[in-house]
């Protein structure tokens, strides 16, 4: 009996023994640390609201400039131009990405482009010089509100003016004539959207072309081009060379700039739409409107419009006089 | 005709049932006349002897291999499979990072960012290739070495042509190389995710069955039940034949004793040095690997921001969500917390220290860098990022460089104490069986020396 007893307490022992060095185990902490931190997603960024279409009687007449610009370096006193001279530099909101009308070179790291010259124009008009300008670059979505938060002077972006803006900021006088077309590969036998029914297009999220499409859809229900929607503009000219659109509808303006980065495509059909560019200024400097709009005037009769049309945008697009510019008073 | 089989049936079924009452009748009877004489209860009494030993040794026999395969899988197979899915996930990302970098000095690209891209390609394709040999029996890791394999040519691709564009200067350049990171973040580094969490699973897995109780409780219960036949013998001989030791017996109550100190010993040798393997080991693995991934995330939103020229708010968001997944730099939370505790607990304080300095120094660049960007002095931020007289592309190297070292140094401190939990098993499947069998037989010797006095 003593014997079984030893046994007994012998067997406790070592069994306790046995289950305390069980414990002293492993755990799947840091696999479990290192998977949630893996897992990490991408922030969803609230989408920027379309605009909503408005109507109204002309948006593209102006402010009507005074008979003569003053000198420039000797801005009037009380003026905007008078607070921009002594600040030492214009500044101004555009975009990076557009071939031709404004783009970074990457090879000297300055922006250049039609708009970027025209802007040049305004500096030299205030300063005397057309290098006293800053660029700062803007999203489309922070062109309306960078102008009403006074953070830019002056946005010079491919912006139409249309009913909606210029209840937000005010408009110089158009400085160019664009409207929405097609850009298919050079082989395609497109020649409009008509012949586009059933293939993909793309175009952008919040763009003019989108509810254009969207438009034509709702009317022609059977055979219509299916709108693809990007975020940027330039994802468009990749999904066309990757093959995953039929064409992209955008401004003309930006297609040219398209079409010189790719020879294989060509730009083709009438206008479907008209989007007349102006620069957009603060509604609380009607003055600085009145003064670009001068500059404007200016370089439309001098032919420095025209001849930066054809330094930017005369080997990929027919000659032409710059747009007339309707003034409201 | 239909009832000739069941009749037959039955007849089978009733002559066997005789049969069966029979043969235990049978039984009853030989076990009643062993227990009535002396020799016939020694008899029983090695029978029993015999048995314990036979189960006591093939359990034990098979706990000890249950161990032994469980660590040299985790040694040999799963963790290094797992290093390897944590090199391609890795490889993958410093590929995103490189590539986005390299275009942020428009044409003319850096001959060390190609360079290093092209290594992470080649690394992960090499990856790719030991894993492809290896997850054949998981339908979800095959799944995903299989999007990767199909998608990397296509990233290539993608990035091939952001380059062509961006040598003449076209800005659709910077669009392509998007649409590379954009798939590279949706699917291939998902997928790389995918088959690092099946491989940690499986490795969990492993060191579970590695360190499992269970095993040691059956060493234990057959090594009772062994030892609670042989003193039983041992006591019942004594008292039938009044000889105080039976000399067989007592060596081999000695032997069992012995088996199962050892083979405890080794199982809790073995146990210390697995876990030490992952404490030490695979666990700061994992942590500075996800480190490392975040980090080059943070790195690659970084440069993909500035290649947006203002319209990366994406990624702007991006940077500061991995950032946030990492922790403040002095490692007080979260990952960069983890990874400081393990460092502590490695005597890697030091390197882990000058690690979050350096880190702090890249936050502090960046803070620059984005206050630039907002400002829309892009080309300013550019500078400050890559330029020749950069602030922040050599620090990202630094944090990339250091942590590679730390990762490597905690593989090599894994594969040292692998190497101990395996050799802690070493003699043991020849021990056991060896010994186990010796104790059997010293036990059946000592009861047949009584046994054959009787004859």
């Amino acid at each position: 009996m003593m014997n079984a007893r030893t046994v007994l307490t012998a067997a406790v022992g070592v069994l306790a023994a046995a289950v305390l060095a069980g414990c002293a185990s492993t755990s799947n902490h840091a696999t479990l640390v290192s998977l949630a931190a893996l897992d990490t997603p991408t922030p969803v960024l609230p989408r920027s609201p379309g605009e909503p279409t408005v109507r109204c009687n002309d948006p593209t007449a102006s402010l009507r400039p005074g008979a003569q610009l003053p000198v420039p370096g000797a801005m009037p006193a009380g003026s905007f131009m008078r607070t921009i001279e002594r600040r030492g530099s214009l500044i101004a909101g555009v975009d990076q990405n557009t071939l031709l009308f404004a783009y970074l070179n990457p090879f000297t790291g300055g922006i250049q482009g039609f708009e970027i010259d025209l802007l040049r124009q305004i500096a030299k008009a205030i300063f005397g010089d057309p290098g006293r300008i800053e660029f700062k670059a803007i999203t489309t979505a922070e062109r309306l509100p960078y102008v009403q938060e006074g953070r830019v002077d002056i946005v010079a972006d491919a912006m139409t003016v249309n009913c909606y803006r210029i209840r937000k900021v005010d408009f110089s006088t158009v400085y160019y004539d664009a409207g929405q077309r097609l850009l298919v590969p050079r082989n395609s036998h497109a020649h409009g959207i008509a012949d586009l029914a059933g293939k993909r297009v793309c175009v952008t999220k919040t763009g003019t072309a989108k509810k254009y499409l969207d438009a034509y859809a709702a009317e022609h229900r059977r055979r219509h081009p299916i709108p693809d929607a990007v975020s940027q503009r330039t994802d468009c000219l990749v999904a066309l060379q990757l093959g995953e659109v039929a064409a992209i509808a955008s401004d003309d303006a930006i297609l040219l700039g398209f079409a010189k980065q790719d020879p294989y495509t060509k730009i083709v059909g009438p206008r479907f739409t008209n989007e007349p560019y102006g620069m957009a200024i603060s509604k609380r400097h009607p003055d600085f409107v009145r003064f670009v709009n001068g500059v404007l005037a200016g370089v439309r009769a001098d032919g420095v419009w025209t001849s930066l049309y054809r330094k930017w945008l005369g080997s990929v697009a027919p000659t032409r006089s710059p747009p007339h510019a309707r003034y409201r008073d | 005709v239909g009832r000739q089989p069941r009749t037959d049936g039955a007849t089978i079924d009733a002559v066997s049932e005789i049969a069966v009452q029979s043969s235990e009748q049978q039984r009853f009877v030989w076990l009643r006349e062993h227990l009535a004489t002396t020799p016939g209860r020694l008899r029983l009494l090695a029978l029993l002897l015999a048995t314990t030993a036979l189960i006591f040794g093939v359990a034990t026999t098979a706990a000890a291999t249950v161990r032994r395969n469980a660590t040299n899988a985790v040694a040999a197979q799963t963790e290094p499979l797992l290093f390897e899915a944590d090199g391609l996930y890795a490889s993958l990302s410093d590929a995103d990072a490189t590539a986005a970098t390299t275009f942020l000095r428009g044409g003319i690209e850096s001959g060390t960012r190609r360079r290093r891209y092209l290594n992470d390609l080649r690394s992960a394709t090499s990856q790719l290739t030991t894993l492809t040999r290896q997850v054949r029996n998981s339908p979800v890791a095959e799944a995903a070495v299989s999007t990767i394999s199909a998608r990397l040519p296509i990233y290539s691709g993608l990035i091939e042509t952001a380059r062509a564009n961006n040598r003449q200067g076209f800005p659709v350049g910077a669009a392509y190389l998007r649409q590379a990171s954009d798939l590279m973040r949706a699917e291939i580094l998902p997928a790389a995710d995918r088959l690092y969490a099946v491989e940690a699973q499986r490795l969990t897995g492993d060191y579970r069955s590695g360190v499992g109780s269970g095993t040691f409780a059956v060493v234990v219960l057959t090594g009772l039940l062994a030892l609670a036949a042989l003193i039983g013998g041992q006591v019942y001989v004594t008292r039938r034949t009044h000889r105080l030791l039976n000399v067989p017996m007592v060596v081999g109550t000695v032997v069992l004793l012995a088996l199962v100190v050892w083979t405890l010993a080794a199982f809790s040798q073995e146990q210390d040095s697995l876990s030490s393997a992952q404490r030490k080991g695979s666990d700061p693995v994992e942590i500075l690997s996800a480190t490392r991934i975040l980090t080059l995330r943070a790195e690659g939103d970084e440069s993909l921001a500035l290649v947006a020229h203002g319209g990366g708010d994406q990624f702007v968001a991006d940077f500061a969500a991995a950032t946030h997944a990492l922790g403040p730099a002095d490692g007080t939370q979260r990952l960069l917390g983890e990874a400081s505790m393990l460092a502590s607990r490695t005597h890697s304080a030091a390197a882990f220290a000058e690690f979050r300095s350096t880190l702090a120094r890249y936050r502090a660049a960046h803070r620059r860098i984005a206050a630039l960007e907002a400002a829309g002095r892009f080309g300013d931020a550019i500078n400050l990022a890559v330029g020749s007289r950069a602030k922040e592309a050599p620090l990202a190297d630094e944090l990339n460089k250091s942590l590679g070292t730390q990762i490597a140094s905690a593989q090599h401190r894994f594969a040292g104490a692998a190497e101990n939990a395996t050799s802690a098993l070493g003699g043991l499947w020849l021990g056991i069986p060896l010994l186990a069998t010796a104790v059997g037989l010293l036990g059946l010797l000592g009861l047949f020396q009584r046994i054959s006095e009787y004859r």
